[in-house]
C-alpha cells in the first residue's frame, strides 16, 4: 500500500506537470489549429491520465478523461475543427482533472464531483462531428442546448456514476472497449511523440526535494571555509599539498553548482500566463494578446513561487481595467485586439517584471480625488505630488476607482495584497501611466541570490563588483599615453574618448581608500551609463580571473556573482547595492551605480550642445552656443573659451587704468565706466603660473551691450578655434556652460550671460 | 524576544540568561538568547564610507554579517594586537550581526528585575546595569547598538 501510495504521489506530481503543459498546449493550438504536435502532445497527456487513472481505480477521473480522449480522438482525425469554443470546453476539461488531483492529493481519495455537465458536453460536441463528419468550419458547440440538457438532468449526483451515462452513441461504458474504438491511431499519436520528446531536455532533469538542494548549498559553504582553513596549514607535504589543492579546485565548482541549483528561470512561471490571459480576456469580452519577453530571466526558485500570485493579480488587472473593450478600442483609434507585455530583465541585480498594456491609462484626477474621499491625503498635498507618488495610493487597502465591480478585479482589495507580497520579498513595485495610452507596472525584485554578471575591480586594495548591465566600456589609462587622457578642473575631472567628453570618478578617492598622492600613474577607467548618466569610474584593475578556479570567462573577464542582500545597516548608504562572496569565502561589494551616480552628482547627459541649460534660471536673451570660440588665458594661467558670438571687441587696458571703485573694478571706456569680470574669481582657479607685475597689460573681453557694460579681463588672448563634439557639462559652477574640446584640448566655455548676473551679485574685489 | 518561552524547567521565576563578555577590563553583557554563536574572529572585509565602528562584512558561511566593533563603537581606545578579538553572532530581527568583544566571560542566569536602568540617559544603548559578584554588569542592547549607528550616518550625510 506504502508502495502504491508512493506511485500515486508520483502520478500526481507528473500529472499536474502535464495540466500545466496541457494549458500552453491549448492556447497554443487556438492560435494554430492546424499543430499535429501539439494535438499529439495533448492525445498523449490525456491518454496517459486515463491510463494511470485506470490503474489505480480512480474510475471517475478515468471516465472523464476517457470523454475528452475521444474527442481529441475525433479532432486529430479531422472530424472536428478545433475552435475557441472546444478550446474553451478543453481547458475546462482540464481544469476538472485538476480538482480531481487535488481531491485525489489531499484525501488520496477522487471526491464527489463527476462533472456530468462536462461530460455531457464532450459527448456532446462529439455526436457533432458523428453527425457533420464533413462540415467541419460549420460546426459549433451548443452551449445552449446543453445547458438545457443540465437542466434537465434530475439530479446529478445520481448520474455521476460513469456506468448510468446517458449518452453513450460512441462512447462506450467500458473505457477499456473504449480504447479498443482507437487502438491504431493512438498507438502511432504515442510513437510520433515518443520520438520527438526524447529530445527535449525534459528528460535530463530530475525531481529534487527544494530543502535538499537548500542544505546542499548551506554545507558547500561549510566546506568553503574548512578548505581555506586546510590550505593555511596544509604547506610542508607535497602529496597532502596535491591534495589540498584538489579539494580546493573542486570544492569551488561544487559551490558554484550548488549555487546554481537555487536558480531557475521565470519561464515556470511565465508560462502559465497565455492561459490566465486568454480566460480573463474571454471573461471580459476582450481580445488581448500577450507578449513574453525575458522568460529565462533567472530568480531564486523561492522567489518565483512568492511572485507568482502579484503577478497574476498584475495581469488580471491589467486585462479587466486597463485593457478597453473593444467597442471603447476601435473609438479610439487603438486596433481591436489588446496588447499586453509581460518582460523580465536582470538590472544591476536586481529583477525587474514589467506588466504594461496599451489601454486607457489611469487617471490620476480621478486617483488623487479618491485618495482625498478616503482621507489618505489632503487636497493641498496631493496638488503637489507628482503623479508616481499618487498611484502609490492605489496600493491603499481599500483603494479602487473601477465604477463597476466584476468577478475579475475591481473590488479594491488586491492591489494593497500585491504590495504587501512584494516587499515581503524586500521588493518594490510601481506605476506609471499615461492616459489613453497605457500603463506599465514595474515590479522590482531585490538582489536576493539572483546571479547577475558583473566585472570586479580593484580599487586602492579593495575589491569591489560592477553589475555589467550598466558597463559601456573599458578604456585602459597609460603612463605615457595620449591618446586617453583625463584632463579638466581639479573636482571635475574629463575623460577624453574619441570624440566625448565623460565626466570621471576616481573611486579610490571618492571612497577615501587611500592617499591621493600614492595613487597608480596607470588604471582603467570603466564607463558606464545608468539612465541618462554616463560617468567612468577610475579603477586600479579589473579583476579577471581568481587564481585557481575560474569563475571568469577569460575573454569578458566577467564573472557570475550570487548576489546576497547586505544588511540593512548597510544599505541606506546608497553606495552598495549587495554584495556577494568570492571563491576565496572573501566578501566584495557591488557598487550601487545609481546611489553613486547621485552621490558624485553626475549630471545628466545632454545630446547636443544647444541643448544645455545653464544653472543660471533666467532667461536667456543672448544666443549661447556657437561653434567658434575665443579661446584665452585668464591671470591664473587658465584655459577658458567665450562663444564668438558673444564677444563685442577685444580691447586692451593696462592694469593701472583700472580704477577698484566701490567692490568692484571698472576701466573708463569712451568716457564711460566699464565692469570688469575676472573668470579666475567665477571658476575659483587657484594660481598656477602666478600673476604678472604690475604695470602689465590685460585684456578685455568687451561684452554685448544686452548684458550691460561690462568685460571679462583675460591676460591674453590664444586663438579663435572650431569647437568639436559636444558640449559636456561636467561642473555645476556657475558662470561655466561645460567643457569641449577646443583646439584639441579640452577647455572650459564661460557661460557669458551666468557670469555677467554674477558680477551683479558678489563684488570683484 | 522569545525568552519567555525559552524557560528552562528548573527556573521557577522570570530568570533570563546572559552572555557577559570584556572590553577593557569592563563587563557588559546581552541576552544570551539572541546569541547564535561565538567564534574568533575571521577575515572581515572593509566597507569603504562606512561608519568606523562598522568593521566591515564577514562571510559566515555563506551568509554576509556585518561586523561592528564595540571597543570603537563605545569609545574604548581602538583593538591591541595582542587581544584576539571574539564574535559574538547576534540575531537582531532575523538579521545577524557579528559584535567584536575583548574576551568572552560566561552565560550565566539573572533576574532581569534585578537589573537597574541607566540613571541619566547619557549611555542610549544601555539597557541597565546588573551587580555582579565584584563588578557591574552593563546591558546592552544589540537593537539600541544598530539604531545608533544608522542615526550618525543619517546626521552625517545630512551635515555632509
Amino acid at each position: 500500500m506504502a508502495d502504491n501510495e508512493e506511485f500515486i504521489s508520483e502520478f500526481l506530481i507528473e500529472a499536474s506537470e502535464n495540466l500545466d503543459q496541457l494549458d500552453q498546449d491549448l492556447v497554443a493550438l487556438e492560435k494554430n489549429p492546424h499543430d499535429p504536435d501539439r494535438l499529439a502532445s495533448i492525445f498523449r497527456t490525456i491518454h496517459t491520465i486515463k491510463g494511470t487513472c485506470g490503474f489505480f481505480g480512480f474510475t471517475k477521473l478515468s471516465n472523464l478523461s476517457h470523454h475528452g480522449e475521444h474527442l481529441l480522438g475525433l479532432l486529430r482525425d479531422g472530424k472536428l475543427h478545433f475552435d475557441e469554443q472546444l478550446a474553451s470546453l478543453l481547458l475546462e476539461l482540464v481544469d476538472a482533472i485538476r480538482t480531481f488531483l487535488s481531491a485525489i492529493e489531499s484525501t488520496g481519495k477522487e471526491g464527489d464531483g463527476a462533472f456530468p455537465d462536462l461530460c455531457q458536453k464532450l459527448d456532446a460536441t462529439c455526436l457533432l462531428a458523428n453527425d457533420a463528419p464533413n462540415n467541419q468550419t460549420e460546426e459549433r458547440l451548443p452551449s445552449p442546448s446543453s445547458s438545457a440538457n443540465q437542466s434537465d438532468q434530475p439530479d446529478d449526483r445520481t448520474v455521476s456514476a460513469p456506468e448510468e451515462r446517458p449518452v453513450a452513441s460512441t462512447t462506450s461504458n467500458d473505457p477499456t472497449e473504449a480504447d479498443k474504438l482507437t487502438p491504431e491511431v493512438s498507438h502511432d499519436i504515442l510513437s510520433r511523440s515518443e520520438s520527438t520528446r526524447s529530445s527535449n531536455t525534459f528528460d535530463a532533469t530530475i525531481r529534487v526535494d527544494v530543502q535538499l538542494l537548500d542544505t546542499i548549498v548551506d554545507l558547500v559553504g561549510e566546506l568553503v571555509l574548512a578548505r581555506n582553513q586546510l590550505r593555511t596549514t596544509a604547506t610542508d607535504e607535497p602529496a597532502l599539498l596535491d591534495a589540498v589543492n584538489r579539494i580546493h579546485t573542486v570544492t569551488g565548482e561544487l559551490q558554484e553548482v550548488a549555487m546554481k541549483t537555487r536558480m531557475a528561470p521565470i519561464d515556470q512561471l511565465f508560462n502559465k500566463f497565455p492561459r490566465i490571459v486568454r480566460d480573463v480576456a474571454a471573461a471580459c469580452d476582450k481580445k488581448v494578446n500577450l507578449h513574453i519577453d525575458g522568460s529565462d530571466t533567472e530568480l531564486d526558485r523561492t522567489l518565483i513561487e512568492k511572485i507568482r500570485d502579484p503577478l497574476t493579480h498584475l495581469i488580471r488587472n491589467a486585462i479587466d481595467h486597463g485593457i478597453e473593450s473593444k467597442d471603447m478600442r476601435s473609438v479610439t483609434g487603438k486596433s481591436t485586439s489588446g496588447e499586453i507585455s509581460l518582460r523580465a530583465f536582470q538590472e544591476s541585480g536586481q529583477v525587474t517584471i514589467e506588466v504594461s498594456d496599451d489601454g486607457a491609462g489611469i487617471s490620476v484626477d480621478a486617483v488623487c480625488k479618491k485618495a482625498v474621499e478616503k482621507g489618505l491625503v489632503t487636497d493641498d498635498a496631493a496638488s503637489t505630488m507628482s503623479d508616481e507618488r499618487i498611484f502609490q495610493f492605489i496600493f491603499e487597502p481599500g483603494f479602487s476607482t473601477a465604477n463597476a465591480v466584476t468577478d475579475i478585479s475591481g473590488r479594491g482589495v488586491g492591489m494593497d495584497v500585491v504590495r504587501t507580497n512584494i516587499e515581503s520579498i524586500g521588493g518594490t513595485i510601481d506605476i506609471s501611466s499615461q492616459r489613453g495610452v497605457g500603463t506599465v507596472v514595474r515590479v522590482r525584485i531585490p538582489l536576493t541570490l539572483a546571479i547577475i554578471p558583473a566585472l570586479i575591480i580593484s580599487s586602492g586594495g579593495e575589491r569591489l563588483a560592477i553589475p555589467q548591465p550598466y558597463i559601456q566600456e573599458l578604456v585602459a589609462l597609460r603612463k605615457n599615453s595620449t591618446s586617453h587622457m583625463i584632463d579638466g578642473l581639479e573636482g571635475a575631472p574629463v575623460l577624453r574618448l574619441r570624440d566625448r567628453l565623460i565626466p570621471v570618478v576616481y573611486l579610490d578617492r571618492w571612497l577615501g581608500l587611500r592617499d591621493w598622492k600614492k595613487r597608480p600613474t596607470s588604471g582603467t577607467v570603466v564607463v558606464v551609463k545608468v539612465d541618462n548618466h554616463e560617468f567612468g569610474l577610475v579603477v586600479d584593475a579589473v579583476t579577471t580571473s581568481e587564481n585557481q578556479h575560474n569563475h571568469a570567462t577569460e575573454t569578458t573577464g566577467l564573472w557570475f556573482i550570487v548576489v546576497k542582500s547586505i544588511s540593512s545597516l548597510l544599505s541606506p548608504m546608497g553606495i552598495y547595492s549587495g554584495a556577494t562572496v568570492m571563491g576565496d569565502g572573501s566578501v566584495v561589494l557591488i557598487l550601487d551605480l545609481r546611489g553613486i551616480t547621485m552621490a558624485a552628482d553626475i549630471p545628466a547627459l545632454t545630446r547636443r550642445a544647444g541643448d544645455l541649460q545653464s544653472t543660471s534660471e533666467e532667461p536667456r536673451e543672448v544666443v549661447q552656443e556657437s561653434s567658434r570660440y575665443l579661446v584665452c588665458e585668464t591671470h591664473n594661467g587658465h584655459r577658458v573659451a567665450v562663444p564668438l558670438n558673444q564677444v563685442q571687441r577685444l580691447e586692451n587696458f593696462l592694469e593701472s587704468e583700472i580704477d577698484p571703485a566701490a567692490d568692484a573694478c571698472f576701466v573708463k571706456r569712451n568716457g564711460e565706466l566699464t565692469q570688469l569680470i575676472d573668470p579666475d574669481r567665477i571658476l575659483h582657479t587657484s594660481e598656477e603660473l602666478g600673476k604678472e607685475p604690475n604695470g602689465s597689460s590685460l585684456v578685455g573681453i568687451i561684452l554685448p551691450n544686452e548684458l550691460g557694460n561690462k568685460a571679462l579681463s583675460v591676460r591674453r588672448i590664444i586663438d579663435v578655434e572650431t569647437g568639436h563634439g559636444p558640449l559636456e557639462k561636467t561642473a555645476t559652477k556657475r558662470g561655466l556652460l561645460g567643457t569641449l574640446l577646443v583646439g584639441g584640448s579640452a577647455t572650459e566655455v564661460m557661460d557669458i550671460v551666468a557670469a555677467s548676473q554674477w558680477s551683479e551679485e558678489i563684488p570683484l574685489s | 524576544m522569545n525568552s519567555k518561552v525559552m524557560n528552562t524547567p528548573e527556573e521557577t521565576t522570570d530568570q533570563k540568561r546572559c552572555c557577559t563578555f570584556l572590553i577593557e577590563n569592563t563587563c557588559f553583557a546581552v541576552e544570551a538568547d539572541n546569541v547564535t554563536e561565538v567564534v574568533q574572529r575571521g577575515v572581515i572585509n572593509n566597507v569603504p564610507l562606512a561608519s568606523p565602528a562598522i568593521s566591515g562584512l564577514l562571510n559566515l558561511r555563506g551568509r554576509i554579517v556585518p561586523a561592528i566593533d564595540l571597543r570603537l563603537f563605545l569609545e574604548f581606545p581602538t583593538v591591541p594586537p595582542s587581544i584576539k578579538q571574539i564574535s559574538l553572532i547576534v540575531d537582531v530581527n532575523n538579521e545577524w550581526y557579528c559584535f567584536l568583544v575583548d574576551k568572552l566571560l560566561d552565560v550565566k542566569a539573572y533576574d532581569p528585575r534585578q537589573v537597574t536602568p541607566p540613571t541619566n540617559n547619557s549611555s542610549s544603548v544601555l539597557e541597565g546595569v546588573l551587580p555582579d559578584t565584584d563588578q557591574l554588569i552593563h546591558f546592552l542592547s544589540p537593537e539600541k547598538i544598530l539604531k545608533n549607528l544608522l542615526d550618525i550616518r543619517t546626521e552625517s550625510q545630512s551635515v555632509g
